[in-house]
């Protein structure tokens, strides 16, 4: 399994207009291409997930998830912010990055975790900000996770 | 989409939740990565699950509760015509998902709410 497979070039968005978690939510569900009841669904799903504890797990990461039945395969998606968003991270720190995952409640191929945790291997790699501070395209952050090998 | 399925949707999406926090892999993914309080959070959502019960219309609750009781997912989706409850077929007449999810219907074999993905 590549976290590559995962990822369209059309949920990936290297300039997130979000100045807040709730906004960079609501846009990364919206990169999702749902229809406007399972976005608000979602988006409750998610903010619920994030009062439980922060999904900022530092490194100016977040990884947002939780399983939903408005999808009915694992949907993902990719935003960056220059300016950073107060995601109330682990480190106190802004994120930059955000990873969206959303599974429905069964999976056949029980995807969820193992890409959950392939992403977080990758943002621990050590040049992983460094690079994707300097992405130009949605395919630039493709060609990373290949070349990352995740 | 139907109130009460929206309702019900939240309910189910909670409950799934709850289930995973309570299963040794997903609670240790979200206790180590992501620092959560599993004690905590499970009764977080306990209390949001009681919130979210009363807001369902009594005939609704009823059958909801029973279903949870007796086979725990009481919502389950509809993909390709199949129950994804039962995995028996769901009689459909051509219309769209979100058409269809305007109501609120069951699936005749098993009785589980259903949810229409197109």
């Amino acid at each position: 399994m590549q976290l590559r497979e995962f990822f369209s070039p059309e949920a990936i968005s290297l300039s997130l207009e979000a100045t807040t978690k709730d906004e960079a939510l609501k846009e990364l569900i919206g990169a999702l291409d749902l229809d406007d009841k399972s976005e608000g669904i979602l988006y409750k799903m998610l903010k619920r997930r994030e009062n439980l504890g922060s999904t900022g797990i530092g490194r100016s990461i977040a990884i947002p998830h939780c399983r939903s039945l408005v999808v009915n395969r694992l949907r993902v998606a990719f935003g960056r912010s220059t300016r950073g968003i107060d995601f109330k991270s682990i480190d106190d720190k802004p994120v930059n990055y955000v990873f969206l995952i959303v599974a429905p409640p069964l999976e056949v191929s029980n995807q969820y975790l193992p890409v959950l945790g392939r992403i977080a291997q990758f943002s621990k790699e050590a040049d992983v900000p460094e690079r994707l501070a300097a992405l130009e395209t949605p395919e630039e952050f493709l060609a990373l996770l290949e070349e990352k090998g995740t | 989409m139907h109130a009460q399925l929206e309702l019900l949707l939240e309910l189910q999406d909670l409950h799934t939740q709850k289930r995973s926090l309570s299963e040794h892999d997903d609670a240790e993914v979200e206790s180590e990565m992501f620092d959560v309080d599993i004690e905590a959070a499970l009764a977080t959502l306990d209390e949001k699950l009681v919130e979210l019960e009363e807001r369902l219309e009594p005939q609704v609750r009823e059958r909801y509760r029973d279903l949870v009781r007796a086979v725990q997912r009481a919502v389950v989706p509809v993909l390709s015509g199949i129950c994804y409850g039962c995995f028996v077929a769901v009689p459909t007449a051509h219309a769209s998902a979100a058409k269809r999810n305007q109501t609120l219907g069951f699936c005749a074999h098993c009785g589980r709410f259903l949810y229409y993905v197109d």
